[in-house]
C-alpha cells in the first residue's frame, strides 16, 4: 500500500495503481477523454494532469503511479485553465452537427465542451477536407475523430487484431487500416463502442436513431458459451411501419466488458407469432405420445428444468449430444479432480502469465477466450502455446509457440502434455510409473510432436506463476474423450495450472447440470425444441409450433466461467411459450423464471430468485450479474486409462469450424453478419482433392452430403480445410469429432 | 408618473347606488296567469326584433362568413395543424431528422424513422403526428432548430377516428408550390426574432 494525499485527504493505492485508479476508488473526480481502463493508457488527451508537490510541472495522472507520501491537487485554477485549453483544441472545426450525430446525447465531447463551458471557438486552423470511409459495418468520419486512440488500443492490447493504426500528419491525423486499403478484420465492433464522438459508428445504425429514444436491456449473449454481458437497445418504430418494438443495436459496458461482432451485429433473430390454439394443441398431442425430446443447448437454465420435469413426468428420454459430449467429459474430469466443475474462469485467462492452448480453434468458437488471451499476452506478457493440427492465422500476434499435431491423436498429446507439466509435481508412486510407462517414441511420432517441443513448454512454463490450461472442443468430442478428460484433470490437480474447458453452446454447462440425458439412439415421434424432430417446436422458421427466441425470454445461462447469468426480454413475443406446455401436463408455474429458484442446489445452485439477480457492472467494475456456481466436491474415483493406438486419417480431412462471428442458426438468421457457407482450404488442400477456387462440390460425409463452394483461403496452411456447420443445425459443430474424413467430389465432372 | 385610481366604495350600504328594482308579484291564480300570458303575446315588442332582420335583409349588406366556401384569415401565430418545410433555394427537405421534436412532444405524438441516405446524410424517411393526441402546444415548432416543423394554417381536425395521423406527405410543401413561392414562413414561436442576424458572433477564421 502507498499513502499519499488527494486535495489535502490521505487516500491509499495498491502498487502498480496509477494516481487515477486510486483517485477514482476514493471518490475523487478527475476528467479524462482517451482513458479505457481495460487498456494501458493512450495518453493522449492529457486531461487528467494534475500537480504534485514534488513535481514542478504538471504529471499525467493516468499513467503515474503516485509514491510514499506524495501530495496530489487535482483541481485548481491553473489546472482548470491548461483542461480548458485543451477542450477548447479539440473543438476547433469539430462539425456542428449534433443534430444528426448517432453520439449526440452519449459523447464525451458534447458532456467536457459543456462541463468546461467552451461556447465559442477560440482557435483557428484550416479545415481539410476529409472524407468519409465506409468499412462493411463500420464508418469512419476523420472530421469528427478526435484522435484519441482507444480504438487502436482496443484493436490491439484486448481483441488482437491488429487492423487499425494512427496515421500520423499533425492536423490531418487520421485512423487508417494497418497493411491494407480498407479495414480488413474480425468486425468485433469494439473500436464502435470505445469510440467517445461518433467517428467510428456501426453502418447499420448510423442515423437510425437517436441515443436518448433507446431503451437499454440488459442481457446476456447467447451465442457462444462466454456468457458477455450487452444491452439490447430498443426503440418502437414509426406509425408507418407498425409502431412495434424494435432492436436497433447492442451495446455493452465497454469500460469493464468486452463483446465481439456475432455479439454486437447479431441481433436481430427474434421472431414474431401469435397464440395459434390448435397448433398448440398438436404440440401438446405430440409430445404425450413421444419417446424423446431433442433440444439444443441453445436453451435457459428455465427451459432445460423445464424439460428435465416433463421428461420425469411422462418418463421420456432427453436427447441432447452436444451437452451430453461435455456431460461426460466433466464426469471423467471430476472423478479425478474431485470438483465438479474446473477451476478456470475468463478472469483467470486474462491474468495468467502462461497459457496452453488444446484442441479447439478458439478465434472462432469462443471469442472471448481468445481477447482473454490477447489481453493477458499484451499487458502480462503470456507466454501461449497452441496446440492445433490447423495454424491459426488470428491468433498469430499471441502465441509465442504453435505445436502442430496430427488429427486424431489428441490423446497422445494431452498424455504427453500431461507427463511434461507433471515432471517435476509430487505425484505419487502410481501415477508416476503410469506416465513412465508411456510409449513415448511412439506418442511422438505418430501425433508428429517431437520431444523438443515438449521440452520446450516445460522450460517456458516452469518459471511462470498464472498458468491456465484451455481445452477446446475438438477434445469434448474425441473417441477417448473420458481419458483426455482424467488426463487434464491431473493438470489441475497436481500444478499450479486453472483449466477452462471451452464449452460449445451458449448453455452447454446449464444444459449439462440441470439434465439427465440419454444417448440420442433417433427412433420415431421425437419432438425437436429448436433441433430436428419428427414434430418440432422452437424459434426458426420451419419450427411447427412457434416458440420465442433467446431476446424474447427471460432466464439464467451458465457461461464459461461458471456465473449464472441473467438475460432479459428485449422484444415482446405473443406467442405461447414452453412453460405454458408444461402446465398442460401439471408442472404449474406462472412464469418461466419461477424456476431460477428452484435450480438444482446439488449441482451448485444458490436458489437466488430471478428478479433478485443483477445484471451490471459497478463504476469500478465490479461484477454484479448473477452469481457464481458454487463447485461443489465429488467422490474422486476415477484412474487414468492406458493411451490407445491412436487413429491415423488420411486422405481427404475437413474440420468442422464455423467462419468468424457465426456460431448458430440465429446467427445465421441476423442481416448483418457475414455468411460464408464455403469450404475453405489452401492450395495444398485443393491440389490433393483436385478441386479449385469457386468450384461447386460434393462433400460425403459419413452422416450425409453437403453441397457448397469450395473457396482458396491463402491464410491457411495444410491438408486440412475448413468446413462450416452453422448453417446445417444447432450442434452439429459438436455432436461428434471435429475432424472427419470425407470425399469430395467436383461437380458436374462426375458425368 | 405614478398613476393612481380613484378609489370608489362599492360596498352595498344605504348611501350607495344600489337599489332594489320594482318587481311585480308572481301571479298565483290561473286568471292571473293568462292575462300575463296574453299581455307580453301581444305587446308588440317581438316585431322590434323581426323588423331589424328584415332591415338588413333588405339592405343586401351581409357580413355573414359563407364557411365552409368561405374562412376567416387566422392570426400569424395561430398554433393548427403542423407543416414542414423546404428550403428555398434548393427545394431540399428542411427537417435533418435530430428527433428533438420527438423527444420534447409532451402528448408523446410525434414519430419518426430515420436512415442513412446514398450522400450519407441523414434521411427522414417516416414521419407522422397524431392528432388525436396533439394538443398544438407548439413546442415541436419551438424546438425545431431548422425551422423545419412549424404549425401551418388547417385548423379542420374533423375526422372518423379518433387516431387521426398527418403523415409527411401531408405537411412538406410540395414542390411546385414551393417553387411557385406559396410556401409561407412561421413567425410563432420558434422563428427568428427579427433583429437577431446582429446577435450573431463569428467564428475567427484567421487564415
Amino acid at each position: 500500500m502507498i499513502n499519499f494525499t488527494i486535495n489535502g485527504q490521505p487516500v491509499s493505492a495498491n502498487k502498480g495503481e496509477t494516481i487515477l485508479q486510486a483517485a477514482r476508488k476514493a471518490g475523487f473526480y478527475i476528467p479524462t477523454m482517451c482513458y479505457l481502463e481495460k487498456t494501458t493508457p493512450c495518453a493522449s488527451c492529457r486531461l487528467c494532469v494534475v500537480e504534485t508537490d514534488k513535481t514542478e510541472g504538471l504529471i499525467l495522472s493516468c499513467q503515474t503511479p503516485p509514491t510514499e507520501g506524495l501530495g496530489v491537487i487535482i483541481d485548481s485554477d491553473r489546472l482548470q485553465t491548461e483542461r480548458t485549453n485543451i477542450m477548447r483544441l479539440y473543438d476547433v472545426n469539430h462539425p456542428l452537427e449534433c443534430g444528426v450525430c448517432d453520439k449526440s446525447g452519449a459523447c464525451d465531447l458534447q458532456n467536457k465542451t459543456l462541463e468546461f463551458g467552451v461556447s465559442a471557438q477560440h482557435f483557428s486552423a484550416k479545415d481539410q477536407h476529409r472524407a468519409i470511409e465506409h468499412w462493411g459495418l463500420i464508418n469512419y468520419d476523420p472530421s469528427l475523430c478526435i484522435l484519441c486512440e482507444k480504438c487502436v488500443h482496443v484493436c490491439n492490447e484486448i481483441i488482437g487484431d491488429d487492423a487499425i493504426e494512427l496515421q500520423f500528419g499533425g492536423y490531418k491525423s487520421s485512423v487508417i487500416p494497418k497493411n491494407s486499403d480498407t479495414l480488413d478484420c474480425t468486425f468485433c465492433g469494439e473500436c464502435i463502442a470505445v469510440c467517445p464522438v461518433g467517428a467510428l459508428v456501426s453502418s447499420n445504425f448510423q442515423y437510425s436513431a437517436n441515443a436518448w429514444e433507446l431503451t437499454q436491456i440488459p442481457a446476456t449473449c447467447v451465442h457462444c458459451s462466454a456468457g458477455c454481458s450487452l444491452h439490447y437497445e430498443v426503440r418502437h418504430t414509426s406509425n408507418a411501419l407498425g409502431g412495434e418494438s424494435k432492436i436497433y443495436r447492442v451495446t455493452n459496458d465497454f469500460e469493464h466488458t468486452t463483446l465481439c461482432g456475432a455479439g454486437r451485429f447479431g441481433f436481430d433473430f427474434d421472431q414474431q407469432s401469435e397464440k395459434d390454439e390448435a397448433e398448440f394443441d398438436k404440440a401438446v398431442a405430440a409430445l404425450q405420445n413421444a419417446s424423446a425430446i431433442r433440444f439444443s443447448s441453445m436453451i435457459t437454465n428455465e427451459e432445460a428444468l423445464i424439460l428435465q420435469r416433463i421428461k420425469e413426468k411422462l418418463g421420456i428420454k432427453l436427447y441432447n449430444e452436444e451437452a451430453r459430449a461435455y456431460q461426460s467429459f466433466m464426469n471423467a474430469y471430476s472423478s479425478v479432480s474431485g470438483k465438479a466443475g474446473f477451476g478456470g474462469s475468463l478472469d483467470a485467462i486474462k491474468q495468467s502469465d502462461g497459457i496452453i492452448v488444446v484442441g479447439g480453434r478458439i478465434s472462432s468458437d469462443n471469442p472471448m477466450v481468445r481477447y482473454a488471451m490477447t489481453t493477458a499476452a499484451r499487458h502480462n506478457g503470456a507466454k501461449v502455446v497452441y496446440m492445433h493440427p490447423i495454424e491459426d492465422d488470428l491468433l498469430q500476434n499471441v502465441i509465442t509457440q504453435f505445436v502442430k499435431y496430427e488429427v486424431g491423436t489428441e490423446e497422445g498429446v494431452v498424455a504427453m502434455l500431461a507427463k511434461t507439466l507433471l515432471e517435476n509435481a509430487d505425484i505419487g508412486d502410481e501415477l508416476q510409473s503410469y506416465f513412465k510407462e508411456l510409449d513415448e517414441g511412439y506418442l511422438c511420432a505418430e501425433s508428429n510432436v517431437g520431444d523438443e517441443e515438449y521440452a520446450r513448454i516445460l522450460k517456458t512454463f516452469a518459471r511462470l506463476k498464472r498458468k491456465t490450461l484451455i481445452i477446446g472442443s475438438d477434445l469434448l468430442n474425441h473417441k477417448r474423450a473420458a481419458n483426455i478428460a482424467r488426463l487434464c484433470a491431473m493438470i489441475e490437480t497436481h500444478t499450479e495450472f486453472s483449466v477452462v474447458v471451452v464449452a460449445p453452446s451458449v448453455n452447454t454447462i446449464g444444459v449439462s447440470l440441470i439434465c439427465d440425458l440419454d444417448a440420442d439412439k433417433g427412433g420415431e415421434k421425437v419432438v425437436g425444441y429448436n433441433a430436428p424432430g419428427d414434430y418440432t417446436m422452437g424459434s426458426f422458421a420451419d419450427s411447427m409450433l412457434k416458440l420465442p427466441s433467446l431476446n424474447a425470454q427471460e432466464g439464467t445461462f451458465v457461461s464459461i466461467s461458471h456465473q449464472v447469468l441473467p438475460t432479459n426480454v428485449a422484444v415482446a413475443f405473443n406467442g405461447y411459450t414452453l412453460n405454458d406446455i408444461a402446465n398442460v401436463f401439471g408442472i404449474e408455474a406462472q412464469y418461466t423464471i419461477d424456476y431460477t429458484a428452484q435450480l438444482p442446489r446439488n449441482r451448485g445452485f444458490n436458489g437466488t430468485k430471478f428478479d433478485d439477480l443483477g445484471n451490471f457492472f459497478g463504476t469500478l467494475g465490479e461484477d454484479n450479474r448473477g452469481y457464481t456456481l458454487d463447485n461443489i466436491d465429488v467422490e474422486v474415483s476415477g484412474s487414468l486409462e492406458e493411451v490407445e493406438t491412436l487413429p491415423e486419417f488420411n486422405g481427404s480431412v475437413v474440420y468442422r469450424c464455423n467462419p468468424i462471428n457465426q456460431f448458430n442458426g440465429y446467427t445465421q438468421k441476423t442481416s448483418q453478419l457475414e455468411k460464408d457457407t464455403t469450404l475453405r482450404g489452401s492450395s495444398q488442400f485443393a491440389a490433393a482433392a483436385k478441386i479449385g477456387d469457386g468450384d461447386k462440390i460434393r462433400i460425403e460425409f459419413p452422416q450425409g452430403t453437403q453441397e457448397r463452394i469450395f473457396k482458396l483461403d491463402p491464410t491457411l496452411k495444410g491438408t486440412i480445410a475448413l468446413v462450416p456447420a452453422y448453417d446445417v443445425g444447432f450442434g452439429v459443430l459438436n455432436e461428434q469429432y471435429r475432424f472427419e474424413k470425407v470425399k469430395i467430389m467436383r461437380m458436374g465432372s462426375e458425368s | 408618473m405614478h398613476h393612481e385610481e380613484t378609489f370608489t366604495d362599492r360596498n352595498v350600504s344605504e348611501q350607495s347606488a344600489y337599489y332594489y328594482v320594482d318587481i311585480e308579484s308572481y301571479p298565483t291564480t290561473g286568471w292571473d296567469k293568462f292575462k300575463q300570458v296574453v299581455k307580453r303575446t301581444f305587446s308588440g315588442e317581438l316585431f322590434v326584433g323581426l323588423w331589424v332582420v328584415m332591415r338588413e335583409m333588405i339592405k343586401f349588406d351581409i357580413h355573414t362568413v359563407q364557411y365552409p366556401l368561405e374562412k376567416l384569415p387566422i392570426g400569424p401565430r395561430y398554433r393548427a395543424v403542423h407543416k414542414l418545410l423546404r428550403l428555398w433555394e434548393s427545394g431540399y427537405e428542411r427537417c435533418i431528422g435530430c428527433g428533438l421534436c420527438e423527444k420534447i412532444c409532451i402528448s408523446d405524438c410525434i414519430r419518426m424513422d430515420t436512415k442513412i441516405d446514398e450522400n450519407s446524410r441523414k434521411e427522414v424517411t417516416e414521419y407522422s403526428i397524431n392528432l388525436g393526441r396533439c394538443i398544438f402546444c407548439g413546442y415541436c415548432a419551438e424546438v425545431c432548430p431548422e425551422l423545419a416543423i412549424v404549425h401551418g394554417d388547417r385548423y379542420e381536425n374533423g375526422s372518423e377516428q379518433r387516431a387521426h395521423f398527418v403523415i409527411k406527405d401531408d405537411m412538406l410543401t410540395p414542390l411546385d408550390m414551393l417553387k411557385a413561392g406559396q410556401q409561407s414562413e412561421y413567425p410563432g414561436f420558434g422563428a427568428i426574432i427579427p433583429g437577431s442576424d446582429a446577435a450573431v458572433k463569428k467564428t475567427p477564421l484567421a487564415y
